[in-house]
């Protein structure tokens, strides 16, 4: 046992001499963490999207396309979108340039069509190189739209009267006619004050999660629920390059040396299996750490999450184990671990939130501990025991660890 | 004429390697095909599915208006599924409260309660709060225009709501006639990302080993110089991501990917330029760095956030306004744009020349770099 402590102490001060490459993947969940949250994160404002980029091409230049233009400018509206008023030409040009996500073209004769109360269309272009925008300033249109028809139509004995304005000689038209109209519009619109103002039906929208229970998503939620994912992929990245010393020892000639000494294979294999459980779980607990640190991340009781870690740690430590007793070289075991490790992370659930995911990728992640840690780290953020997560990562750790010793040990023996 | 013979005669030696490698085939095809399916069938559900959204409604309202108010929710891309009580499992819930009806013949303004599951479709959401607008939008039109008695009678008879003003949607005319499928953005994408992460891992690692292990030394017994020899692993790594790209273009000419990329030649030849910056930074990261597991890690990290800002795994429209100015330092951005106004602009070489030009700019920085780095020995 000594001697197994001392391979061990000797293998931690090596690694901590250079520790570049395990600090580099220590840094790559952190910075994707940062990245994804940058843009995903909820907002404390209450547009969730950035501004969106609208093109306006007003054909008409009359009163109803200047009311169209009004409502993109009232203050609330002013923070979801950004109106640039343009031609086709370079409007369609600055579609190209991704500068903007839709145009609205108003058509020729449109404020005459209302007063006439003929139906007319309001066009939107849309940009095909995107995916979101579009169709939300596509949706705003649609509800002007049903606006603007019932306004005309509330007002349609006043609308012809500015119809009759517009059309006829300023010096024919019955002036003495306006007092009366005008009152019949100040009534209408003193009526309509009792359903306008506030608005006599509203919506209070709500985001609910399973059973229809109350939440509200905040960008630290956003951190906590993805640091486990990230942090499990590199923990699997960390340990093979920590483990990868069982082969290249071997490669090197440094193995045989070793055991010229009173070590036993056993002593070095329980070393090197130790040695990655311990170092993965201290590197994980790191990672945890400046994840609490920087994204504000919450993780539940610590007790049950240094439980997951180690039963994480101890499955990745017994799964590279066994990896490096069945791969032939240093190359081979190159070759397959990234690749192994990155199809964990996909189909595990690193990668993409699970509930995103296609039934077909959820089932082949039952299969990965990334899959078992990560639902587990749910767990424990919930303030629940991960039972099923530990027993499966223990249990199945324990599987890999009794197929992992006596490979190594004989591939060890020189 | 003999020196450049020379130079391409490293370069498809190193690409022989690298083929017959045979986790060549999983970093090639198999790990971005898996890429491309999950986020070609994301981007495709974002944009079509589902084509009827559901919303659940609860109608407690002891009077007419809630029957009423339901019947101008409805919708061909909307199915309404009226329930007495709330349901353990739903999508979306509007909840009619019992003096619905009351309230809006007191004429008291109330609010109703939307409830959204938060793993539920977000589109399928926005479009049920949508049309939930244009509904409420269409009574209160009504009731503006004809609710000036008794609102208790108000149902019995009157005109009906017109939708003068219609909105009409298309796309820019010559540029795509149907809506782009999911793959037409998963596939360029995932390509310009493994191009980076195949290049820089590969690319670097074996510029590395072959100087370890002394390969680069014994070139120069041959009759090559040490720039032909840098020029052929700069060309053997150029010629790596063009494979990368062409593997999985063809793929993606299989139904039911039909990958589309608006002109064919000019979208390798985007690629070709943005595979040389690559190939440029992989021979600096390798004759940088000593061990292997650091080119991984670096080329993972840089990847990944080159990827990320690049637009490579989302719209880059949904990014704020001050990330969308960052990701100008990534080169993925420069390609994916272009890739983008060739495929949905049905874009020329005039449109795609700046972002060649600033593709080409940092190509030769990085070869630059690379030439002044590059060591024959340890």
């Amino acid at each position: 046992m000594r001697r197994l402590l001392l391979v061990l102490g000797n293998d931690v001060r090596r690694h901590l001499r250079s520790p570049l490459a395990i600090l580099i993947y220590m840094a790559i969940p952190m910075v994707m963490t940062g990245l994804i949250g940058i843009i995903f994160a909820p907002r404390a404002e209450e547009a969730q999207l950035p501004p969106i980029q609208v093109l306006l091409v007003d054909h008409d230049k009359a009163l109803a396309s200047k009311l169209v233009l009004g409502t993109f400018d009232v203050d609330q509206m002013k923070k979801m979108f950004r109106v640039t008023v343009t031609d086709e030409a370079d409007g369609r040009d600055k579609m190209k340039r991704g500068r903007a996500s839709a145009m609205v073209v108003i058509p020729e004769g449109f404020t005459l069509d209302l007063l006439d109360a003929k139906t007319t269309t309001l066009t939107v272009v849309k940009n095909p190189a995107e995916q979101f925008l579009p169709d939300v300033v596509e949706e705003f249109v649609t509800t002007l739209a049903v606006m603007l028809s019932g306004a005309v139509q509330a007002f349609a004995a006043e609308v012809r009267g500015v119809r009759a304005m517009l059309e006829g000689p300023l010096d024919t038209f019955p002036w003495e006619t306006l007092g009366p109209e005008l009152g019949k519009a100040q009534k209408k619109m003193v009526a309509a004050r009792a359903y306008l103002d506030p608005m006599l039906i509203r919506l209070k929208a709500d985001e609910t999660r399973a059973a229809g229970a109350r939440t509200r998503f905040t960008r630290t939620d956003l951190f906590s629920i993805m640091l486990p994912g990230m942090a499990v992929m590199f923990l699997l990245f960390i340990v093979q390059t920590l483990m990868r010393d069982i082969i290249s020892e071997r490669e090197d000639g440094k193995l045989r040396r070793m055991m010229t000494t009173p070590l036993r294979p056993l002593e070095l294999v329980g070393a090197r299996l130790l040695g990655g459980w311990v170092m993965g779980l201290a590197v994980l607990l790191v990672m945890v750490a400046f994840g609490t640190l920087i994204f504000r991340a919450h993780w539940g009781p610590f007790g049950y999450f240094l439980l997951l870690g180690a039963a994480a740690s101890f499955w990745t430590a017994a799964f590279f184990g066994c990896f490096h007793a069945f791969v032939r070289n240093r190359n081979q075991a190159g070759a397959l671990g990234a690749p192994i490790i990155l199809a964990f992370s996909l189909f595990g659930g690193s990668m993409m939130n699970p509930e995103a995911m296609p039934k077909a990728f959820l089932a082949v992640g039952v299969a990965t501990p990334n899959r078992w840690f990560i639902d587990g780290a749910a767990l424990v953020r919930d303030g629940r025991f991960p039972a099923a997560s530990l027993a499966v990562l223990v249990l199945s750790g324990l599987v890999l660890t009794a197929l992992a010793v006596p490979a190594l040990r004989r591939r060890t023996s020189v | 004429m003999g020196s450049l013979r020379r130079v391409f005669h490293i370069a498809r030696n190193d690409l022989r390697i690298m083929v017959g490698d045979k986790a060549f085939f999983f970093w090639s095809l198999v790990f971005p095909m898996l890429f491309i399916v999950l986020f070609g069938l994301l981007y495709r559900a974002s944009d079509n599915a589902p084509a009827v959204a559901e919303l659940t409604v609860v109608n407690l309202d002891e009077g007419r208006w809630g029957g009423y108010f339901l019947d101008k929710v409805k919708s061909p891309t909307i199915a309404l599924k009226v329930v007495d009580s709330e349901p353990a499992e739903y999508s979306r819930l509007l909840v009619l409260p019992a003096d619905f009806s009351a309230r809006i013949e007191a004429r008291r303004d109330q609010a109703l309660a939307f409830k959204k599951r938060q793993d539920a479709s977000t589109q399928a959401a926005a479009r049920v709060e949508t049309r939930l607008y244009q509904a409420i939008a269409r009574v209160i039109g009504e009731l503006v225009v004809y609710g000036d008695g008794d609102l208790a009678k108000f149902l019995d008879g009157h005109a009906e709501f017109r939708d003068l003003v219609q909105v009409k949607s298309r796309f820019p005319e010559d540029t795509v006639t149907v809506v782009p499928s999911g793959f037409d953005h998963s596939i360029p994408g995932t390509t310009i990302q493994f191009i980076m992460m195949m290049v820089i891992i590969y690319g670097g690692i074996t510029v590395m080993e072959d100087r370890k292990k002394g390969v680069l030394g014994r070139m120069l017994v041959s009759p090559l110089t040490k720039t032909e020899v840098f020029l052929g692993k700069l060309a053997g790594r150029w010629l790596m991501g063009l494979v990368q790209a062409l593997i999985l273009f063809v793929v993606g000419q299989i139904p039911p990917l039909n990958l589309n990329l608006g002109s064919v030649p000019l979208a390798l030849l985007v690629i070709a330029v943005f595979a040389m910056a690559m190939a440029a930074l992989s021979v600096f990261i390798g004759s940088l760095c000593r061990k292997e597991d650091l080119i991984i890690g670096l080329a993972v990290l840089l990847a990944n956030i080159f990827a990320g800002l690049g637009g490579c795994w989302w719209p880059i429209e949904i990014v704020p306004p001050g990330v969308r100015t960052a990701a100008m330092v990534s080169p993925a951005y420069w390609a994916m744009d272009a890739l983008h106004k060739l495929r949905f602009f049905q874009g020329d070489f005039g449109d795609i020349l700046p972002n060649l030009g600033v593709l080409l700019a940092l190509a030769a920085a990085l070869t630059v770099v690379a030439g002044r780095t590059f060591k024959i020995r340890e």
